[in-house]
């Protein structure tokens, strides 16, 4: 079939379109990356500063994990932490488990103190192949990667979207913290699983960066390509992309899996690293966090998220001394509802957005111009014998 | 065989009967113009046709298929293709993109997971917007196009999605006598290539391009027929067509 109208020369059919990995980009990846890569060397390997860099890489993969639900399919998560927080508390078991084994308790048993404490007599059968790191590791970012799917099933089939769906993963946090307190023979419950042997150090700290810039790299590449796109479309009106074939529910119950798994190894690294978990991490105060990280930084940036938990945890750490620390939560709110209302875009975003108008001219600019172009062509279009407004009486 | 044929369709909601046993077919290649006041039905019957909701009985068998109550992306599959009645597009994407992601293939995830346009749906995109007069703003975003564009914009969806029977809900709505008259010659274009169903309020876009009309009322086929004898009809004309052209 041709529908051709006119042949048009070849050199305009241009698809204008970024490059999956831009110049600058690969250059200031390749800048930060040295800089914290190197950070044992000019920061020494015992400092707290090591530490909180650490902590703050899981937490822009927490993030980013965030970004690729949101920004660019739109639905908003306020239970991500439920995700990193099972990552976490699966490696944090399996070390305290295999700590307890070479540091008896008190009472000579090995297995961890907390289940003693609370009247347990040996480890909990479904908790020994915890002992075997590689399962604890399958199993950190396996399990929450099908709880996902689960509830990706229950909610995104029933066409449950939009503010029901982030309630609904609201209620997913609370359930797995109060879960956590309760089971405290299981779980450590207030208190969390801590005194284990962690893997704070150089070696680590270019594990969890080489799975930042892994994670990067495989959403940027996601995001970039054609089913980014169909992601977008799904974001932008999901009742279009039905009417097209697209099952939407397939496709935010796959994004949403991914999610959950960068969340989960996020969360499991974490365990790993800081050397203790609580049930604060897996509740609603942490992902309502995360979100804002995300906004702060700029949402469908993928690179907004890292900057945006850089940016907000490293200030935290800089007020932690001063009389502000106390006003924290308070400030986090307002920093929320700032970010919502002057720049919706987030830093990123902003920026990027500010660099493309200097290219380009403001969107009113553009827009006037279309609008001349289309009264343009009005004036063009009107052939002899075509029926006039009030003409067309029957 | 009738390419849609729509069997007894009757649907009650809240106690109204918006479809009360509705029965036609289209024939393939047909181009067919759906009129009828507003509030006549018609397009819940394309929402019926396309899934959006589910009939109360009846049945819609489409090339000889049985595609009562099935989802609106099966329905897609199967070869129908809709046009909103306001323009409904991805915004926030660019025009050639809206249309690359709206061309027929395989829509399963992990399918689509590794797909790259490849170049012969690139010329089809392009062939497409050029045929559409959208190929000069492809890179623009499609909440920057004009209200007349993103209609035809839709219109180049849907011709990308390669459909066996194309249905448009008022495509001229909210436009320019010059801009319903260009839709109108594009829709006549398309429909050499397809079997379409339009439904239109505007007699001026109908005396255009209808050959075949069949008029609604009251959920209910009235009259069907060529365009010359149905305004003739005296039914019709107290209907719908008014006295003096008042619709």
């Amino acid at each position: 079939m041709t529908l051709t109208l006119r042949t048009a020369r070849e050199s305009d059919r241009k698809v204008r379109r970024g490059r999956l990995l831009p110049a600058w980009a690969l250059l200031l990846g390749a800048l930060a990356v040295a800089l914290i890569g190197t950070f044992p060397y000019y920061g020494g390997t015992d400092s707290y500063v090591l530490l909180l860099i650490g902590k703050f890489l899981c937490f822009a993969i927490f993030a980013l994990s965030i970004d690729l639900i949101w920004g660019f399919t739109g639905i908003l998560s306020l239970g991500q932490a439920v995700y990193f927080g099972m990552g976490a508390y699966f490696v944090a078991l399996s070390l305290k488990i295999n700590y307890a084994l070479e540091h008896p308790t008190r009472y000579g048993n090995k297995f961890p103190d907390f289940m003693e404490w609370n009247g347990l007599t040996e480890l909990p059968t479904f908790m020994k192949p915890l002992i075997y790191t590689p399962v604890a590791v399958l199993c950190a970012v396996a399990i929450p990667t099908f709880l996902a799917f689960i509830f990706g099933v229950i909610t995104f089939k029933r066409h449950i979207y939009g503010v029901y769906c982030a309630v609904i993963t609201l209620a997913e946090a609370l359930i797995l913290q109060e879960f956590i307190v309760e089971y405290q023979g299981y779980t450590g419950g207030f208190n969390g699983i801590t005194d284990y042997s962690n893997y704070v150090g150089a070696p680590f700290l270019w594990f969890m960066l080489a799975v930042s810039v892994a994670f990067l790299l495989i959403t940027r590449a996601l995001t970039h390509s054609r089913i980014g796109t169909v992601l977008k479309a799904i974001r932008d009106n999901d009742v279009r992309a039905e009417f097209m074939g697209y099952n939407s529910a397939n496709y935010r119950i796959f994004v949403f899996c991914v999610s959950a798994f960068m969340a989960a190894a996020a969360g499991a690294m974490y365990a790993a690293w800081v050397g203790i978990v609580s049930y604060l991490d897996a509740g609603p105060v942490f992902s309502v966090e995360g979100v804002i990280w995300t906004a702060v930084g700029g949402r469908a940036t993928l690179i907004g998220p890292f900057i945006g938990a850089f940016l907000v945890r490293g200030l935290e750490f800089l007020l932690s001394g001063s009389w502000f620390a106390d006003y924290w939560q308070l400030f986090m709110g307002i920093l929320f509802i700032a970010v919502v209302l002057w720049i919706p875009d987030g830093l990123v975003g902003t920026i990027a957005g500010w660099l493309r108008r200097r290219k380009r001219g403001t969107i009113e600019q553009i827009r006037q111009e279309q609008d001349q172009l289309a009264h343009d062509r009005q004036h063009d279009w009107d052939p002899a014998g075509a029926p006039r407004a009030g003409e067309e009486t029957v | 065989m009738a390419l849609l044929d729509v069997q007894g369709l009757t649907t009650v909601v809240s106690g109204y009967t918006i479809l009360n046993n509705l029965s036609f077919n289209i024939e393939a290649n047909e181009l067919r113009v759906l009129l009828g006041p507003n509030g006549a039905g018609k397009t819940t019957l394309i929402s019926l046709i396309t899934g959006q909701f589910k009939p109360t009985s009846g049945k819609v068998l489409f090339a000889g298929q049985d595609i009562t109550g099935k989802s609106p992306d099966d329905i897609f599959l199967a070869g129908i293709s809709r046009k909103f009645q306001v323009p409904n597009m991805y915004e926030t994407l660019s025009v050639y993109d809206n249309v690359m992601i709206s061309l027929r293939t395989e829509r399963k995830v992990f399918k689509y997971l590794l797909k790259r346009v490849t170049p012969e749906e690139n010329d089809r995109i392009w062939e497409i917007l050029e045929f559409m007069e959208l190929a000069a703003k492809a890179n623009d975003p499609a909440d920057m196009l004009s209200h007349g564009e993103r209609q035809w914009l839709e219109l180049a969806m849907l011709v990308a999605s390669k459909p066996k029977l194309l249905l448009l809900d008022e495509p001229t709505t909210g436009m320019t006598t010059e801009g319903k008259r260009r839709t109108a010659e594009l829709i006549r274009r398309i429909a050499r290539h397809h079997t379409v169903l339009l439904v239109e309020h505007d007699m001026a876009v109908v005396r255009q391009i209808a050959k075949k009309v069949t008029v609604m009322h009251q959920g209910q086929i009235l009259a069907e027929g060529p365009l010359e004898e149905v305004v003739e009809n005296e039914t019709v004309q107290a209907v719908y067509l008014g006295k003096g052209g008042q619709h």
